[in-house]
């Protein structure tokens, strides 16, 4: 007993009789280590499990269709997310709001934050950004002045279908604002598209009333080829002002109203047009029409949204971010992406009610180049992206990261490292501003899909969260959107880790829509999964329900994909 | 005593043998210890994402008549349909009250609307001819329908819609 004694005794003091002045540095290194990696822990931003199921089937399904998949945020049995529950002054916080219309988007903006809080009464701003380093601000009055002002401009002369082919700018929005107010119908139109198909929009939405800015419109030749055309505005540059733009050329014209956006606003009373139409006796709000660019060479889709749709699409925005994330007068969105594309459209609303600060740049709308969509300052917290533009920066982001074997090695540990903790590091810790970018899939229309791996990537270079939707023709907003703190990267079976082929998906369907799919040839829904043509229905979709002419699935979380 | 004497004078004797090696037994298991928890930490591909057990899979809409309803009746574990109005309700949850020896059991695989109605659970309540027509509702008085009504309303509660009842000879209507 002695002996074992002795032996036990004499290894443990001769083992740590080896202690030097390096055990002493392990030892402080493993120590160290340790602390560190318990002290900087941090649990998940969501629950694992809300991102293991994200949409709830119907427990009955009809024959040929797949279930009906809800969002965990609405429910099958309840409705679905309607409106924008809008109270009035002093209502109670518990009462039922109503879900208000484009209007109320507007007022929303001028009125500041409502809830209580540090930011209550707090206002966005409203800025277009000019090259790199030039923004210019606009006051919400004068806003509020321009709308009321145009709108009564064209209502007085006797507008209804108001074109609009402006690029991304405030006068876009302040027209659209101005129909809303006005009684008068907005019909939207893509900027920058070949003279025959300007007209053939006109034609077929029967605009009466086109707002356009100089050297972008054909004048003459809609003008000879469309009859109808009573009134034109002009948006004239600060540079060109000086023209007299009022003058209609000899021969050409005659019978249109010719007038420009500058002279309309300088001309009227400097009191005028300061406070908005009355709630109380206001008339129904009045559609919005827009046409869906498909493939290059196919005729636009033309879809007659109700404001409705698009207030729900909206309210379906603004219940996707997660509460503490909520867009708020500290946030700088910015539409890198045409406004004539309802998804951007509906989050610049979306933008413009929680009363976030909304830059617009011109060049956007075409640029497939973020560097430059974002250089000018202010720099954005929350931009809309289009997947092409995306998938430019992460080529040449990773073209250069990959020159190295260090940076190459970090750039996956962190993507891994995002990926797999599922915690999203705080932008603000790596000094960056960037947040988050909204990003969308053109269903029909050949866009480039971005990979979940391409999704990670993105969130370490940017150091912003991304959301990616699907949107479709009739569906205002989104159809189906990844969930704000998904961060799971999945690689194929085949591709490995790699860089090979990874999955791609959409997410849930959102708070507006239900998804369901019907049996189209080979795709049918059966024992293994869901899938066949996807059908989207609810109250942001023109129409109730729409076909979107894509073959799609849902994945083992309930997620939508492409077949 | 004798062990701790012993050990004390060896201690004693002992000369310092204290080195400045790396390579000793001692920092061979810390940095074994330490590459260990590094791996564990930083290198060790985390668990696959949690995913939860298969959904059931959905129940698919039918058009019953009342012959292809009958075998609904709740008999060896089948589920248990019962139809209201038209509507054909799974009220196999519910199985000790409309299933096999329950007391609306008469109910199971059949039209119950004119027994719901009425409160009675009788066979005379139910239509007897399985080809024929389905039973109009005829003959019931304002209160009774309002009691069917009822009825409906906690069935739309508790139970899903799983199917619609016609006649024989009216499916594809």
């Amino acid at each position: 007993m002695a002996l074992l004694l002795l032996q036990l005794d004499e290894s443990v003091t001769g083992l740590f009789g080896q202690w030097n002045i390096w055990t002493s540095a392990l030892f402080t290194v493993f120590a160290g280590f340790l602390t560190y990696q318990f002290v900087t822990r941090q649990d998940p931003d969501t629950h694992p499990f809300l991102l293991a199921r994200q949409a709830q089937g119907s427990p009955v399904r009809q024959p040929g269709e797949s279930p009906v998949y809800r969002p965990q945020g609405a429910p099958h049995g309840m409705p679905l997310n309607a409106g924008l529950n809008v109270k009035e002054p002093g209502a109670s916080k518990w009462s039922r709001g109503r879900d208000g219309d484009l209007r109320d988007v507007w007022r929303q903006a001028i009125a500041g934050v409502q809830d209580d809080g540090p930011n209550k009464g707090k206002t966005g701003r409203i800025l277009t950004v000019l090259g790199t380093d030039k923004a210019i601000e606009h006051s919400l009055e004068d806003v509020t002045r321009q709308i009321n002002l145009i709108g009564q401009h064209i209502a007085d002369q006797g507008g209804n279908r108001v074109a609009i082919y402006l690029p991304n700018s405030v006068e876009l929005i302040a027209t659209l604002f101005a129909c809303a107010f006005h009684n008068l119908t907005a019909v939207i139109l893509p900027f920058d598209e070949p003279t025959d198909a300007v007209i053939s929009m006109l034609r077929r939405s029967a605009a009466d009333t086109v707002v356009t800015a100089p050297g972008s419109f054909p004048f003459d030749v809609v003008v000879k080829n469309y009859p109808s055309l009573r009134q034109l505005v002009w948006v004239v540059d600060e540079g060109s002002k000086h023209l007299d733009w009022n003058e209609v050329p000899e021969g050409t014209g005659g019978a249109v109203n010719v007038s420009t956006w500058q002279d309309i606003i300088n001309d009227s009373p400097v009191d005028a047009g300061k406070e908005l139409p009355s709630l109380e006796g206001q008339r129904e709000p009045r559609d919005i029409t827009v046409f869906w660019q498909s493939k290059p060479g196919q005729q636009e889709e033309m879809v007659r949204f109700t404001s409705a749709n698009l207030v729900s699409g909206i309210a379906a925005q603004l219940f996707a971010l997660p509460t503490a994330q909520r867009l708020s007068p500290a946030d700088v969105f910015l539409p890198a992406d045409s406004l004539a594309n309802t998804h951007t459209l509906v989050l610049t609303l979306t933008a413009l009610f929680s009363n976030a600060s909304v830059a617009f740049n011109s060049v956007a709308a075409q640029a497939d180049d973020l560097a430059i969509a974002t250089r000018g300052s202010p720099s954005p917290t929350v931009l809309v992206a289009t997947p092409a533009a995306l998938l430019k920066t992460h080529k040449e982001s990773l073209a250069r990261i990959n020159a190295s074997f260090l940076s190459r090695t970090l750039h996956r540990l962190q993507v891994r490292r995002i990926a797999q903790s599922g915690v999203f590091p705080n932008p603000a810790e790596n000094n960056k501003k960037l947040r988050l970018i909204l990003t969308a899939e053109r269903a029909g229309a050949d866009t480039p899909l971005l990979t979940t791996s391409v999704l990670g990537d993105l969130r370490v270079l940017t150091g912003a969260r991304i959301m990616y939707a699907l949107t479709a023709a009739k569906v205002a907003g989104a159809v189906a959107q990844t969930a704000f703190y998904d961060y799971r990267v999945y690689e194929s079976a085949n591709g490995g880790a790699a860089g090979g082929e990874s999955e791609a998906h959409f997410g849930p369907p959102v708070t507006s829509t239900e998804i369901l799919f019907r049996d189209s040839g080979v795709h049918k829904t059966g024992d293994e999964g869901s899938r066949g043509e996807i059908i989207v229905r609810g109250p942001s979709v023109a129409g109730n329900e729409a076909a979107l002419g894509v073959v799609g699935r849902t994945r083992a979380d309930n997620t939508i994909a492409y077949v | 005593m004798d062990y701790v004497q012993q050990r004390v004078a060896q201690m004693a004797s002992q000369t310092d043998t204290s080195s400045s090696a790396l390579l000793t037994p001692l920092n061979a298991i810390l940095l074994s210890l330490l590459a260990y928890t590094a791996y564990a930490f930083l290198l060790r591909p985390a668990p696959p994402p949690p995913s939860l057990p298969a959904e059931e899979p959905a129940v698919v809409f039918r058009t019953f008549t009342p012959r292809t309803l009958l075998p609904y009746n709740g008999a060896d574990g089948s589920p248990v349909y019962l139809a209201v109005r038209g509507r054909v309700f799974d009220v196999s949850r519910g199985r000790n009250f409309y299933g096999p020896g329950g007391p609306y059991e008469n109910f199971a695989g059949r039209d119950a609307s004119r027994g719901l109605a009425c409160g009675s659970f009788d066979e005379e309540m139910l239509t007897k001819d399985l080809d024929g027509a389905l039973d109009s509702l005829e003959g019931l008085e304002a209160s009774e329908l309002e009691a069917l009504r009822g009825w409906e309303e906690r069935f739309e509660e508790k139970y899903l819609v799983v199917g619609r009842l016609v006649a024989v000879g009216e499916e594809e209507k």
